[in-house]
């Protein structure tokens, strides 16, 4: 099959691999109808995700048609289309039972990899390092789907691919980061970042109920996306001090919850933003947490700082004083996906929300490496792109 | 209550702990490199010569610290398993059940005791014999080995987690091999690291039990690895936990 491999620091390259066999009982196969670029693949392609092997198949938001099952597979039958969310979990073990399918013990592994870095380890996750599991991503003509009948989601009423597929990853991320703000009529959120999972976030938001959106960004299509969907904005690039902006917009008093969806390669125009990206050149530290600065300083007293950008290693200069201070409440993590795929995929079909509105730019998997980089660095007004692994690509 | 893991006694040999932990060869064979490595750096001078002279010194310092000493090391790990201890109990006591899922050994029932055979079936291989010392069911087992070359003693517990999840499976134990640093290190590069020997034993049965199936990914679909990439696999110990058993091609 044809498939996505990364081959070094934003070298990407389509390969003919072999094609994915059952190796556990609780295995299936999935044919790939449609696959997404995630903002979060852009740290493994500009290099900043440790412990990623040339060969590794790329590609963590698919969905597609059953295959193959293995022996102990019950409820996903052959033929069915599903929709696979991103974290792997065995639905067995104490955080499974517990909804906190991405802590899971039991599908990393390389486990020892992550409990060196972090002390324990998550869930494994599909195309996303070896220290999270190794497994080959999405981003291929075929996959194979561990502990299939936990996570797969079934689609049974004929949907359209692109209505449903951001049920693998980015609408449940935006929906888990409005949740985590805990929102109470009248409350106000600021969401850094208008990317696609900030797109969903400001939309999660909403209809969870809150007051007010104030979404920030610096690309023009961006911002008017969030717009669209009823937020005010704000382009930090024409704006001097930000916090100041966020205090006057809401009377002196700060938002009540503030997003981080951006994560580690943040972008910025302050003393800061010049200092995380000098460290991060010269490899003192992975991350450039200048958004969730700005976050924390801005919250109200109280507040809630919620954040589904990814880091990956020891943030450097953040102002815990003023968390503590203030009495700041952090929420974060890998969405507990499988806790939200079936309650937004109602949402999707009573018309509460439809997801392809985020779409900008579709290809052939064959593309992908160019796709990559029209994504990474925002040309002709790219928000999500869509690969399709079966599409010959057109001669040139 | 005392838990016996004792057994030189019965073999007439001394106590587990009073024999010296290097082989007299190793120990002599650290001694010399340390005291060359060390020449050698306070010769060279330099930025070469102080890393050279360091290590020398170190290997010096571990090598006359080996001399006596009673024990290499020790292990100690747990795991929570989400079903009761009876039920764990059952399951670490099956030997089949351990065979079936420690990476690089091998285990053989032989009378009145399990000999394990360490490294995975091909090059050196050490064997040692191991006896159940002292067992309660549901509770704990102690076992020991005899005082060949690779000597090990220690206690599995299985006592029940509070709030409802499962049992905390844990493994204490002591051990040692006639090895310095050289061998150590070298051990450790072959994946005969006791800590993780034991701890991915251990989770291999909380997997087992738990979900069924241990994770794995070898045998999965992979593009061209490089010099790097296959440096890197080596190095992450990417070997097959259990052996993976293709069925048929997807689409077929």
């Amino acid at each position: 099959m044809k498939a996505l491999c990364w081959q070094g620091k934003t070298k990407l390259e389509v390969e003919q691999v072999n094609d994915p066999v059952i190796l556990n009982p609780r295995d299936g196969i999935v044919r790939i109808t449609r696959t997404a670029i995630c903002g979060s693949d852009l740290h493994l392609y500009d290099g900043y995700i440790p412990s990623m092997e040339p060969g590794d198949i790329l590609g963590h938001e698919f969905m597609g048609e059953v295959v193959e099952t293995g022996s102990e597979v019950k409820r996903i039958k052959k033929g069915d289309r599903v929709v696979i969310p991103f974290t792997i979990a065995c639905g067995q073990c104490y955080f499974c039972k517990h909804e906190l399918w991405s802590a899971c013990d039991n599908t990393n592994p390389n486990a020892w990899m992550a409990e060196k870095l972090y002390g324990y380890s998550g869930s494994g996750l599909f195309g996303y390092s070896h220290m999270l599991g190794g497994y080959a991503g999405g981003q291929a003509q075929f996959a194979r789907v561990p502990f299939i009948d936990v996570g797969a989601l079934k689609i049974e009423n004929g949907m359209p691919d692109e209505q449903v597929l951001f049920l693998s990853d980015i609408f449940p991320t935006g929906y888990m980061a409005a949740e985590n703000c805990d929102l109470k009529p009248g409350d106000v959120v600021a969401i850094w970042g208008c990317g696609p999972v900030g797109q969903f976030t400001i939309r999660s938001a909403f209809l969870l109920g809150a007051e007010r959106v104030i979404a920030i960004d610096r690309f023009h299509e961006r911002l008017t996306m969030a717009r669209d969907a009823g937020a005010d904005i704000i382009n930090y690039a024409e704006t001097g001090d930000l916090v100041e902006e966020l205090k006057w917009m809401t009377g002196g008093r700060g938002p009540d919850a503030c997003i981080d969806a951006v994560g580690l390669e943040a972008h910025g125009n302050s003393i800061a933003a010049m200092y995380d990206y000098a460290k991060q050149r010269i490899k003192m530290s992975f991350d450039r947490p200048t958004v969730l600065r700005q976050a924390i300083q801005a919250c109200r007293k109280g507040g809630v700082v919620s954040i589904p950008g990814v880091y990956g290693g020891m943030l450097d200069k953040i102002p815990f004083g003023a968390a503590f201070g203030k009495g700041l409440i952090f929420k974060m993590g890998q969405t507990q996906m499988h806790k939200y795929t079936e309650r937004l995929l109602k949402h999707i079909q009573q018309g509460d929300i439809d997801p392809s509105f985020v779409i900008t730019h579709r290809f052939p998997l064959d593309k992908a490496p160019e796709a990559y980089r029209i994504f990474r660095d925002k040309q002709d007004e790219c928000i999500k792109v869509v690969l399709d692994p079966w599409q010959e690509a057109k001669a040139a | 209550m005392t838990i016996t893991t004792n057994l030189a006694p019965k073999n007439g040999e001394t106590e587990f702990s009073r024999r010296p932990a290097t082989s007299n060869l190793e120990t002599a064979l650290t001694l010399m490199a340390g005291a060359g490595l060390s020449i050698f750096g306070f010769v060279r001078r330099g930025w070469l010569g102080a890393v050279t002279g360091s290590g020398g010194a170190y290997l010096l310092y571990c090598g006359i610290a080996d001399l006596r000493r009673p024990f290499q090391g020790s292990v100690r790990v747990g795991f929570t398993i989400n079903k009761s201890p009876q039920e764990v109990y059952e399951f670490v006591r099956e030997i089949e059940n351990w065979s079936k899922n420690l990476r690089a050994m091998s285990f053989k029932q032989e009378h009145g005791g399990l000999a394990i055979r360490f490294g995975d079936g091909e090059g050196a291989a050490l064997t040692s014999r191991v006896e159940v010392t002292d067992e309660k069911p549901a509770d704990y087992i102690a076992w020991a080995s005899d005082a060949r070359i690779i000597e090990h003693r220690g206690v599995v517990h299985f006592k029940k987690a509070p709030g409802d999840r499962g049992t905390e499976l844990s493994v204490a134990m002591e051990y040692k091999a006639p090895t310095g640093p050289i061998s150590r290190s070298l051990a450790r590069m072959a994946g005969l690291d006791p800590e993780q020997l034991v701890r991915e034993g251990l989770r291999h049965i909380k997997q087992l039990m738990e979900a069924g199936e241990a994770p794995t990914t070898a045998g999965q679909p992979v593009g061209a690895r490089g010099v790097k990439g296959t440096a890197e696999r080596v190095a992450f110990r990417e070997h097959p936990v259990v052996e993976p058993q293709p069925q048929r091609l997807a689409g077929d």
